[in-house]
């Protein structure tokens, strides 16, 4: 028989305060979910702007997700595989934005793509396009704060896939090119699709920099996370609700599929 | 047939300078050395992986310097495999063959054609993941002379392997050698490789060949510490390998008896480092299996450490501390009792 030994005074406190936290997240949570009535629920959810939010936030957090994968897979391949001179200043740089609140990353990029402040702003604005205050300034103000976790995520499972693999199969008649593509690649599948999925989640909750570069404009730059802010600010709490749930079962769903592809990432390829 | 003209290749903290080597058509040709020697560098460089700082690499008098390692036409094997997780077998084996748009029924008869050689037919729709280090091994020395490379190279082949799974992969690989008369470049700590495989030995150091010639010459004039420490074997014998069970037998050396780990039988040759070997003035009691007495014949200083030679009937040396021996009290014609292990006994064929 095992013999259970009451916890020591430490293990009590460790356990206790880890309890504690768990009973609050859940009472947090549960208050939200509890707030409104469901007939009060289901008629925002089925509001024109809960669905103009939901489907602009859908679509520009694809596209964002897709734009952070396709800069992330280079620039992480060159970190892990390739020395090149001023490479840990690369590195500080690009992880910046991670410790940059993305209020800040928001506002540098309206001075830099604003036609009022900005070269670059007024060249697009030259050519006819707007970018400021429209979805394609979500779209920006997403990749440029979510593309660092896309290449942290790339990186680390790069770097777990031993080079030797692309050695061999340049031996065996592969191109640099087809040994990345055919060998690294394939093996990194399952750490890239951690990575997407949490950059997209990321992406579908942006608010700082979106608020900053995109405006918070009702119908039209309006994603869940503006939504929540925009119907709070005029009291409508039942929408504001709405909004919040929907993020809050998106998180949910990410991190749990992030956990089942990220198992695979322990895998050590090295 | 290829030839290393004054290489010298810099990579991050690691350089080698001013490296020559000629390796015939047809050589078996071993490459040892310490860790951190250049060894892996250097074969990865014949590859074409790294490109070098100087000097120039022939193949076939053909200048390959700068060709990539697609258009070279050298294989390389590594000690852990490095199989595609990704793909069976199969796919492993004929992934070469696939880069050459050799069409899949081609393709598949020719692999299925090396497998039966390697005796990995049955493994051909497994994914690597699920073989023993053997099987694993065997398709990778499958999958790289598939394509029939001018030149074979491999990184520790055999390191990663069991003893047993060793010696059968160590036979194959010299069946391999005899059948195709390929030339071969293969990198090993196994002294055992050395006699068994090698037409010629290059030692190397540091970056630099310190060393290069027969198996028999690079074992009894070693230039170098690190050859002398590295066979460190004091201890060789001939004898008659009799198996006693399922890969244990005993070695008949005049009237004494060696017991191994091996499946080795008949003429053998047999070697015990001197450090494993365990001296005692009681009998030692353990599951060390080769334990006798005899009487200390000489005590050779060499250092912090002194080698002891113990006559058995035949004639063992051991490497004992200078505190040890003041403990043992051993002088010369005391009698002791000296002890190995079944596995350390190394066993080879010539």
């Amino acid at each position: 028989m095992v013999q259970r030994r009451l916890p020591t005074f430490f293990q009590a406190v460790c356990i206790g305060i880890t309890l504690i936290a768990v009973i609050i997240l859940i009472a947090v949570f549960l208050g939200l979910i509890l707030f409104s009535s469901p007939e009060a629920l289901i008629a925002s959810f089925l509001s024109d702007e809960i669905w103009y939010a939901i489907k602009l936030s859908i679509i520009t957090a694809v596209i964002s997700t897709l734009i952070c994968l396709i800069i992330a897979v280079p620039i992480a391949y060159s970190m892990t595989r390739f020395s090149f001179f001023g490479k840990q200043w690369v590195n500080v740089l690009l992880n910046l934005p991670l410790s940059l609140p993305p209020l800040v990353a928001g506002v540098a990029l309206l001075i830099f793509l604003s036609p009022v402040t900005s070269p670059v702003g007024q060249f697009f604005t030259g050519l006819g396009i707007y970018v400021v205050y429209t979805p394609m300034a979500i779209i920006i103000a997403q990749v440029f704060v979510n593309a660092p976790y896309m290449v942290r995520i790339a990186r680390s499972t790069f770097a777990m896939i031993s080079p030797r693999y692309e050695h061999v199969a340049r031996t065996l008649g592969c191109s640099e090119f087809g040994a990345f593509q055919k060998i690294t690649l394939p093996m990194a599948k399952n750490g890239l699709i951690g990575g997407i999925i949490i950059t997209w989640s990321k992406a579908m909750g942006e608010f700082g920099a979106v608020l900053m570069l995109a405006g918070a404009i009702a119908m039209k730059t309006e994603t869940l996370p503006i939504a929540l802010f925009l119907n709070m600010s005029t009291g409508d709490l039942d929408m504001a609700i709405a909004a919040a749930l929907i993020l809050l079962i998106i998180s949910g769903t990410a991190l749990i599929l992030f956990e089942y592809f990220g198992k695979d990432v322990g895998d050590v390829y090295a | 047939m290829l030839e290393i003209d004054a290489l010298s290749i810099q990579l991050g903290e690691f350089s080698f300078t001013d490296l020559n080597l000629n390796v015939k058509e047809g050589e078996y040709c071993i490459i040892l050395g310490p860790t951190g020697a250049g060894k892996t560098i250097l074969l990865e460089t014949i590859a074409g992986i790294h490109y070098p700082k100087n000097g120039r690499i022939l193949l076939n008098g053909k200048d390959i310097t700068n060709t990539p390692p697609e258009s070279r036409g050298i294989g390389m094997v590594y000690q852990d495999y490095m199989l595609f997780p990704h793909m069976t077998v199969a796919e492993n084996i004929g992934f070469g063959l696939k880069e050459r748009g050799v069409p899949k029924p081609e393709r598949d008869a020719a692999v299925q054609k090396i497998a039966a050689t390697f005796g990995i037919s049955h493994l051909l729709e497994r994914h690597p993941k699920t073989l023993s280090g053997g099987e694993q091994q065997r398709t990778a020395i499958a999958r790289s002379l598939l394509l029939r490379p001018s030149v074979l190279l491999l990184d520790e082949p055999l390191s990663a392997l069991d003893t047993i799974t060793r010696e059968r992969l160590r036979d194959e690989l010299k069946a391999i050698h005899k059948e195709t008369g390929m030339t071969i470049l293969h990198i090993t700590h196994h002294f055992e490789d050395i006699y068994a495989l090698a037409d010629r030995v290059v030692v190397m150091r540091d970056g630099g060949i310190v060393q290069e010639g027969t198996p028999d010459m690079i074992m009894r004039h070693p230039v170098s510490n690190f050859i002398a420490n590295f066979t460190g074997m004091d201890n060789i014998f001939t004898g008659h390998a009799v198996m006693t069970q399922a890969g244990i037998v005993e070695i008949h050396i005049g009237t004494m008896i060696i017991r191994a780990v091996t499946e080795l039988t008949g003429q053998v040759h047999a070697g015990v480092r001197s450090e494993d070997m365990i001296i005692s003035s009681e009998p030692f009691t353990s599951s060390a299996q080769n334990s006798f007495t005899g009487v200390v014949t000489q005590i050779i200083d060499i250092g912090a450490y002194s080698k002891i030679v113990v006559d058995t009937g035949i004639i063992l040396t051991a490497v004992l501390t200078r505190q040890s021996i003041q403990r043992l009290g051993i002088t010369a014609g005391t009698s002791v009792w000296i002890t190995f292990k079944a596995t350390s006994v190394h066993v080879f064929r010539e």
